[in-house]
């Protein structure tokens, strides 16, 4: 059991920490962002190219997994996203382009770096042992370093003049630029934001699990699970949806191991009929 | 059952673009009440539809639309093919003709407010139903129809109920996870064979009403595929009226109201739990018969022949060709799916291509293809 | 409202003539084959369409190179025309539709099971001959007579592999895991009912995964607590193989792991280390001890072509070649599919890419389909072991 719980918060940490970004661009911006798995795995592939092939210190490839991401994200929103919800009348129009952009960075990214698997060597090796439990060293670290993301980014949030602004905007932007925020700058400031912890956790899981070019699609719609359980918009509920179903797959797997066909479709039925208990998620606010 | 409530007189007047205009003989007969309603449409900047109070040339104006869409698909398409010799046509444009049923009934969930990413569930179902039905049960392919059409919109009801209450993207990703549980039922089940999926499915067989053969068997035909093609365009053609004249009718103008504020319709006494449920499992049912005619297709059906990517590409369909428009869903698969098809010549660049011009064509046109036509409008 | 007809109308005519002015014919001194490609080369699953067409362009651009092939009198430059179906069963139909379209009457692919049944109907009507790298016994066995399976399939290879470990290895028990979608689940299901005959214990078979699985630490840490001596992972993709064989030893697994399908060793190098070592899996013309030297240039002409070798081509070269040997021994099929199926039977040549030099290409299936279906591909059961491939033996199918 030790073992079972263990999974679910190592996992429960990576997903919390891929909800983040999804969810933060969700509040400042109300996009939907169908292209945050592709995030992920570019950052995945910037860690690959700058740590497996160009030998670089794992650090390094990790700011430059962020970096490029940083850039990416409020080149997107500049040019693109802010356009479209200026010339929309109705802003769910921003999937279609969320959806585009996916694509487009599925097809680039295959075409940069190939259909294959890709995966680098192990930052730190070794096992940790205690009694039942066995945790390799190297997740003990990656999910050391989630949770030390995720406490940065809170502490951003809550005590830093951009966090604070951020937060206003989600709350409600019109009072928000009312008062004199920049509404447009912490737009891009957030989206930027966004996907550069897409990156990073990207960047970071290269490392167990490696990047291939077409888990984009399948990780955002997983990030969108977890937004929904916690509740969108909303930072706790990013987190608490993270964790959740680290838990529920880790221990659904475990419990519901002789029915295993049925596992997944259990663990969905589950979500269905909480979110019908509790339409806006665990801790959200009622949305539109 | 349901009650039909006439329109509140000031959601018009409130807003100013409140509600979708009223059928044409009741605008012709100039109500006050709906007049006004039907004024604050046209001010409004959506037109759904472009709908304006029929003057006596426009009503001659969409007759001959409707005639020059009718003669584009069931003539002169099949013309230009057979002349052209380009048969893998008929099955692309049935294709599309097939999606845009299903993307049609995404676009009644946009229509009433909601984002449903969950159409490929029901295609699924839908499918499911009619090739159990046909292979295992020997039912005519052709009663299969309906029967899938209303297994999905029943079944749909039981879903609806407690989904619908969700709002924004909460609705939108049950829908989601729905489609992957349609799934997962289908590989659990052993009606539907699980993972090995139902094959070598019959061909629809042939109609008869008394002793005559109005519709012949499938496979005696030369090219069964043209069959497909006018069976799926004159089932799009249905649907697409059907649902065109239910957005023109007093339901329509309550789903409209739902889209606007269901708390206000609500408190006028629209019974919306009721209108919800109608509206989801009319979608459903146009999800269910459009999968039914590809199983019919296929000859096969497995769990992977309706996925997320589906459900997802159905709402997309809807937005390409603008949600303000009956015809939208019906265009924007035409762009999407042919456009696919048209670059496969492009071989490793095709996705980039694709992708890329879709990029472009949502900044250009942030509301769909048809929104050029109110540009038009508005210009002189 | 009232445009749109004619904007669809127009939409319409100018998409059609833009189709018919992409399909102009390659230029070239010699007539052009045409060879058909439907299957998955884009999306999660790339990697398995993508081996097959570049084993196809490799092998085609090599023969081209030198003159083109001499089918009958005439000598033909080999086109590849490729069908991007992104896995899904109803642009496969579509693909198949334009392979049709193209006159084409051999296609390799598709990669999935689904989209290898919804393209039977076309491609029984349009007689063209498909090669897909699905298993389902229905697409084989007769009534349908189209379709060739271009690979050895998980319920012929799986019986070999388990039977060797059994007695080379004192393997007693057996656990199953899968992905939970159509292909995995039914190889899985072959698998359990083959290691039953054999008459071993299968501890876990139920056991699934979601396909964007990414941490497969908890999906094994069930099954590794049961302490199988064999873990299958059934019809795993290569992209997953090494996250799972990953996860299984760092919780502590010490048994055998093995799969039924073919693997890429740099993937598994990449991916899992050391951990990967005893790894066993299928591959076709694969290790350096049984390759012939039109492999190895087949191998470099590859790397030169795109880069980097993908291991799951040892068994992906054989359709294009089989496809142009057949079509040398009876020239009329080339546009005459019955003709191809008359040859079939009878039908052998050489294998080139095997040193064995009384290794030859010819059809089997006769014993799981009833007629000959089936690529006769050397079941190779490779062993992984430090970045490479050791052949573990060989087999035959019949």
């Amino acid at each position: 059991m030790e073992q079972v719980i263990a999974n679910g918060l190592y996992l429960g940490a990576q997903y919390a920490l891929i909800a983040l970004g999804l969810t933060l661009i969700f509040a400042l911006m109300n996009v939907l962002n169908f292209a945050h798995g592709q995030m992920y795995v570019l950052g995945g592939f910037v860690v690959y190219q700058v740590y497996g092939l160009m030998k670089l210190p794992f650090v390094v490839a990790l700011v430059a997994a962020a970096a490029t991401l940083a850039v990416l994200g409020a080149l997107l929103e500049r040019f693109l996203f802010r356009t479209v919800i200026r010339r929309s009348e109705r802003e769910e129009s921003t999937m279609l382009l969320a959806a585009g952009i996916a694509y487009f960075l599925d097809a680039a990214i295959l075409l940069m770096f190939g259909e294959k698997q890709r995966g680098v060597h192990k930052i730190v090796s070794g096992v940790f042992v205690w009694d039942n439990l066995i945790l390799p060293w190297d997740r003990i670290l990656v999910a050391g370093l989630a949770v030390l993301f995720i406490v940065a980014f809170i502490l951003m949030m809550q005590y830093t003049k951009p966090g604070r602004a951020m937060r206003a905007m989600a709350q409600d932007r019109t009072a928000a630029q009312l008062m004199g925020v920049p509404v447009q700058f912490y737009g891009l400031v957030g989206f930027a934001l966004g996907a550069m912890l897409a990156g990073l956790v990207g960047g970071l899981l290269v490392t167990i699990t490696g990047v291939n070019s077409g888990i984009g699609g399948p990780i955002s719609i997983k990030a969108f699970m977890m937004v929904m359980i916690g509740g969108a918009g909303v930072t706790g509920g990013a987190i608490a949806g993270g964790f959740i179903l680290g838990m529920l797959e880790s221990v659904g797997l475990t419990v519901l191991h002789a029915y295993g066909d049925l596992t997944y479709l259990a663990i969905f039925v589950a979500m269905m009929i909480f979110l019908a208990i509790r339409p806006n998620g665990l801790m959200g606010k009622p949305w539109g | 059952m349901l009650r039909m409530v006439p329109l509140p007189r000031f959601a018009g007047e409130e807003t100013g673009a409140c509600c979708f205009p009223p059928p044409c003989s009741e605008a012709k007969r100039g109500r006050g009440t709906t007049r006004r309603v039907v004024e604050g449409a046209r001010r409004s900047a959506l037109g759904y539809l472009g709908d304006e109070p029929m003057s006596r040339t426009q009503g001659a104006g969409r007759a001959a639309a409707v005639a020059v869409f009718l003669a584009a698909v069931f003539v002169a398409i099949p013309w230009a093919i057979a002349s052209t010799g380009r048969t893998d046509l008929y099955y692309t444009l049935s294709s599309v003709a097939l999606l845009a049923i299903a993307s049609g009934g995404v676009w009644l969930t946009f229509y009433i407010g909601r984002i449903n990413i969950g159409q490929g569930a029901w295609a699924l179902a839908g499918g499911y139903a009619s090739a159990v039905l046909v292979a295992t049960y020997g039912w005519s392919f052709w009663l299969s129809l309906p029967a899938a059409g209303l297994i999905c919109a029943f079944a749909s009801v039981l879903v609806g109920l407690p989904i619908l209450r969700l709002r924004g993207v909460y609705f939108s990703m049950v829908t989601l996870v729905l489609t992957e549980v349609a799934r997962l039922t289908a590989l659990a089940l052993p009606i539907t064979n699980g993972a090995r999926g139902i094959t070598s499915i019959p061909t629809p067989g042939p109609i008869r009403l008394f002793g005559l053969t109005i519709v012949p068997a499938f496979d005696s035909l030369a090219e069964p595929n043209r069959a497909f093609y006018f069976l799926s365009a004159a089932m799009m053609t249905l649907c697409f009226a059907g649902l065109w004249r239910l957005v023109h009718s007093r339901l329509g103008q309550l789903f409209a109201a739902l889209r606007q504020n269901e708390d206000l319709a609500s408190s006028m006494g629209v019974n919306v739990p009721l209108l919800r449920v109608v509206a989801y499992a009319i979608s459903s049912f146009l999800g269910g018969v459009g999968g039914a005619i590809f199983v019919a297709i296929a000859q096969s059906i497995y769990p992977s022949s309706f996925t997320i990517n589906d459900s997802v590409n159905f709402m997309l369909n809807c937005f390409l060709g603008g949600l303000g428009f009956v015809f939208g869903p019906m265009l924007g698969t035409l762009v999407l799916y042919f456009g696919w098809d048209l670059l496969f010549q492009t071989g490793p660049y095709q996705l980039l291509i694709y992708s890329g011009s879709m990029i472009l064509l949502m900044l250009v046109l942030p509301n769909g293809i048809l929104s050029l036509l109110n540009l038009r409008r508005r210009a002189p | 409202m009232s445009r749109f007809p004619s904007i669809r109308a127009g939409l319409l005519g100018l998409a059609s003539a833009l189709a018919l002015s992409l399909a102009a014919p390659a230029d070239a001194a010699n007539p052009v084959l045409k060879i058909g490609f439907v299957g998955v080369t884009s999306g999660p699953a790339a990697a398995w369409g993508t081996s097959n067409v570049r084993s196809m362009q490799t092998l085609a651009e090599w023969w081209n190179s030198q003159g083109g092939v001499k089918i009958g009198d005439k000598t033909y430059d080999i086109d590849v025309v490729t069908f991007d179906d992104q896995k899904d069963p109803k642009r496969a139909i579509a693909g198949m539709e334009k392979m049709a379209q193209e006159g084409i009457h051999y296609v390799v692919g598709p990669n999935v099971d689904d989209g290898a049944a919804a393209v039977r109907p076309v491609a029984e009507k349009a007689g063209i001959i498909y090669f897909p790298y699905a298993f389902p016994k229905e697409l084989y066995a007769k009534p349908a007579s189209n379709a060739v399976l271009g690979m050895v399939a998980s319920y012929q290879s799986g019986p070999a592999i388990y039977k060797y470990l059994k007695e080379k290895k004192g393997v007693k028990t057996v656990a199953f895991v899968a992905a939970n979608e159509s292909d995995p689940l039914s190889q899985r299901d072959s698998g359990v009912a083959a290691a039953k005959a054999l008459g071993l214990d299968v501890v876990a078979d139920k056991d699934t995964y979601q396909n964007d699985t990414r941490d497969f630490t908890p999906v094994l840490t069930p099954i590794v607590k049961l302490k199988p001596d064999l873990l299958v992972l059934s019809g795993v993709a290569p992209a997953n193989a090494p996250l799972l064989i990953r996860s299984a030893r760092e919780l502590g697994f010490t048994g055998l792991i093995s799969t039924e399908t073919a693997q890429d060793a740099k993937v598994l190098e990449e991916g899992a280390g050391d951990l990967a070592n005893g790894f066993i899996s299928v591959g076709g013309a694969s290790t350096p001890e049984i390759r012939s030297k039109a492999m190895e240039e087949f191998i470099e002409r590859y790397t030169k072509k795109f880069g980097e070798y993908n291991d799951e081509s040892n068994t992906k070269v054989y359709a294009l070649q089989y496809i142009v040997d057949t079509l040398k021994a009876d020239p009329k099929a080339i546009d005459n599919v019955d003709e191809f199926k008359k040859t079939i039977d009878a039908f052998s040549a050489p294998n080139p890419y095997l040193k064995d030099s009384s290794a030859s290409l010819h059809y089997v299936g006769d014993t799981s389909f009833g007629q000959k279906r089936q690529l006769a591909v050397p079941l190779v059961v490779n062993e992984y072991q430090d970045g490479k491939f050791k052949t573990l033996f060989v087999a035959n199918v019949d």
